[in-house]
């Protein structure tokens, strides 16, 4: 009964309705965006929005193929008579390109295959276009999986990523549970939903200013009195508060998700929700699908809200006004957003990598890595529990600070 | 039931806002008299268990109210001083989420609700939005969500403040109403409002209680200590600047009648007149009292 009152009071306030209506607005907007900016290319020029993607996802119907290292081979190979045929080369002063009828009718269509074949037989963290196939010895037959695996053990062993042997053997051993060969497809819309989930700060912080009132509003309004002098005031009211908002927060994200992932989906399709990660950056060593990815990733961000409620509700619990409350719950926000890391390790990147804005974002190929003694924990699995931990510890720290209240 | 306060004080840095305060309490309507900030809501706070004393211990019947927790809030009842509401709320929505606040079934919050609605005279009004209300009919549903419980021991904190004549006799006879067999507290700065209704008269100053005594005896202290006397309106002035004049009235003559609290006759042709509980609240606060109880 009071959680649905509590509820009933947050849902009531104008500024909630505006407050969620703006978020979800941005939100919808933010995710529309890379639709409606969508553009592809053909011989007979450009391609925009649906048009566009609608094209793209029947090109990739030819290449939805496993990437067996006899496919590669051969797939380079073609490329490579390609480039032998003066007619077809163009060069612009830097790098050779395909033109015409044998970028158009061979290319084309799968540059971003080719692109990812070329990325994986390049150095670490570089990424190069198809033309660097001609670099690629297939004498013997190319080996995708061992240039891949090359490259995973070159990433860990850099000495920039300052990694403990400990840790080095936990990244490849999770990178042996990669499934070879991988399929190959279309994961547009998962890319989308991927690359945008930093934007999810937005309703984040939308649901902190909806909840700063929860407590600080009763001082504010004057309320406080009556309800601490209450049977249940100091006991039952402070735990319906807690769940009436963390009811609220996680259904009005949950509407967000539903929006942000609808749009992209909607307009992609959820087409390769079961292709691997590694399709798009073969140095992933997560060994999950789209889905997967995305739903730990998300596993993550509401952990990240549900501590971001708890720290709003003890600021409640503490400060006078909302308002007090919402000068500090904006910069905690806010401020990682300005904050670049400036590699993986280092104490200065380990802390960046796990503020609320940094958090929202998958690292999957990182390797960020958190070490405690023995154990490695990897950067979803450390935001994880530093957000739980909070979560833990600012959820009943909040109704401590309303029991405590004095009225004066 | 008997409420005991023992030693009580609140220290807010080095001045403390109340003093050592004991009183003990048995069912009946205490009036809290004071001046403003002679510690009267702070007092009423520390009973009501949302603000921690400095010092000393409230029990309700033997034993500390910190100990009996939720036990002793369901005695309770409070109508704190300028309280807020819900502005989006209901009034019939406030009174059932405080209901549930306090405690009530569901079935017992409906009818308690209907109950209090009606006698405060909001029932044609329960289902509008708090925020269309007057500030009568806000002092109103203070009072009903306060009476919700059914509580032994009903605080109410200036329940009258800026209500208009008609809104306070009202007011008062609400109380009077709800006040069978409770430790009614009743703190206001408006004499006249206690003076009809209290049975105990509680004088707070600087903190501390200056007098406790009945309604009925409280003013035999200054018998023989008020005076009513005429002078022209100059010489009125001067008793003015002199005395604790608790009323001036200008008659027809060019005369004014004036009522003065004094230990000795102002003048040799004042004449005692029976003492009021103005007048004891003149006496005790002088300048600083704001008697607001010609209205009646």
């Amino acid at each position: 009964m009071l959680v649905k009152y509590e509820f009933l009071k947050i849902l009531r306030k104008k500024s909630t309705i505006v407050v969620m209506l703006v978020s979800l607005l941005m939100t919808a907007v933010f995710f529309a965006l890379p639709i409606i900016q969508y553009q592809t290319y053909n011989q007979d020029g450009v391609l925009r929005g649906i048009e566009g993607i609608k094209y793209d996802k029947e090109q990739y119907e030819r290449i939805s193929v496993l990437l067996t290292n006899e496919y590669v081979t051969e797939t380079i190979e073609e490329v490579k008579q390609l480039f032998e045929n003066p007619d077809n080369v163009g060069y612009d002063g830097q790098e050779q390109f395909l033109v015409d009828d044998a970028y158009w009718n061979d290319i084309a269509y799968r540059e971003s295959l080719l692109n990812m074949i070329a990325t994986n037989f390049a150095e670490p963290n570089v990424t190069v276009g198809y033309n660097n196939l001609l670099s690629a010895d297939t004498s013997d037959g190319a080996d995708f999986y061992q240039a891949r695996q090359d490259k995973i053990e070159s990433i860990v062993n850099e000495p920039s990523r300052e990694l403990s042997e400990t840790a080095k053997e936990y990244w490849l051993h999770m990178n042996s549970k990669v499934e070879t060969p991988l399929q190959y497809g279309y994961f547009e819309g998962w890319e989308v939903i991927i690359s945008c989930f930093e934007l999810l700060i937005f309703p984040l912080l939308a649901i902190c200013i909806i909840l700063c009132p929860v407590f600080s509003g009763e001082y504010q309004a004057g309320t406080d009195a009556v309800v601490l002098s209450s049977k249940y005031g100091k006991t039952k009211l402070t735990t319906a508060k807690t769940i009436a908002s963390l009811l609220f927060g996680l259904l009005a994200f949950t509407l967000h998700i539903i929006a942000a992932f609808a749009i992209p989906l909607a307009a992609y399709g959820v087409d390769g929700w079961n292709l691997p990660l590694q399709i798009n950056g073969t140095a992933v060593p997560y060994p999950f699908t789209f889905l997967e990815g995305t739903l730990i990733n998300l596993g993550v961000i509401y952990l990240v809200l549900i501590a971001m409620i708890g720290l709003t509700l003890f600021l409640s619990s503490k400060m006078k006004t909302p308002y007090f409350v919402l000068i500090v719950v904006i910069p905690v926000l806010f401020i990682p957003m300005f904050l670049s890391p400036n590699g993986t390790a280092g104490i200065y990147n380990l802390i960046v990598f796990l503020t609320p804005y940094q958090s929202l974002t998958p690292n999957f190929a990182q390797y960020i890595t958190y070490q405690f003694g023995s154990v490695i924990l990897d950067s979803f699995t450390m935001n994880a529990v530093v957000y739980a931990i909070l979560a833990l510890i600012l959820l009943p720290l909040a109704g401590i600070g309303f029991k405590k209240r004095q009225v004066g | 039931m008997e409420l005991r306060l023992q030693n009580l004080s609140k220290r807010y840095g080095t001045k403390y806002a109340v003093d050592d305060v004991n009183v003990c309490l048995t069912p009946g309507v205490y009036g809290l008299l004071g001046a403003n900030g002679a510690g009267k809501t702070t007092l009423m706070r520390m009973i009501c268990g949302v603000l921690k004393p400095t010092s000393g211990m409230i029990r309700l019947n033997g034993k500390k109210i910190e100990a009996l927790g939720e036990q002793y809030y369901e005695h309770l009842g409070y109508m704190p001083q300028d309280f807020g509401f819900y502005p989006d709320f209901t009034a019939r929505e406030f009174m059932l989420y405080m209901a549930a606040v306090k405690g009530l079934s569901k079935n017992k919050a409906k009818k308690r609700t209907d109950a209090l609605l009606h006698m405060v005279n909001l029932s044609d009004v329960a289902d509008k939005k708090i925020k269309s209300f007057s500030g009568g009919m806000k002092q109103r549903l203070g009072i009903a969500q306060a009476e919700l419980n059914s509580p032994s021991i009903l605080i109410l904190d200036e329940p009258t403040a800026g209500l208009d004549p008609k809104e306070r006799v009202r007011f008062r006879n609400l109380i009077s109403d709800f006040a069978k067999e409770k430790i009614v507290i009743l703190s206001t700065h408006i004499v006249s409002d206690v003076s009809y209704i209290a049975d105990t008269i509680l004088m707070m100053k600087d903190g501390r209680f200056i007098l406790q005594e009945p309604m009925a005896t409280v003013t035999d202290g200054i018998e023989g200590k008020v005076w009513e006397l005429f002078a022209d309106e100059r010489t009125a002035e001067e008793y003015s600047r002199r005395f604790a004049v608790v009323n001036l009235h200008h008659e027809n003559n060019n005369s004014v009648r004036l009522r003065i609290v004094s230990d000795t006759a102002p003048s040799a042709d004042a004449k005692t007149v029976l003492p009021s509980l103005e007048d004891l609240f003149l006496y005790h606060f002088g300048e600083d009292a704001q008697v607001e109880g010609s209205e009646n």
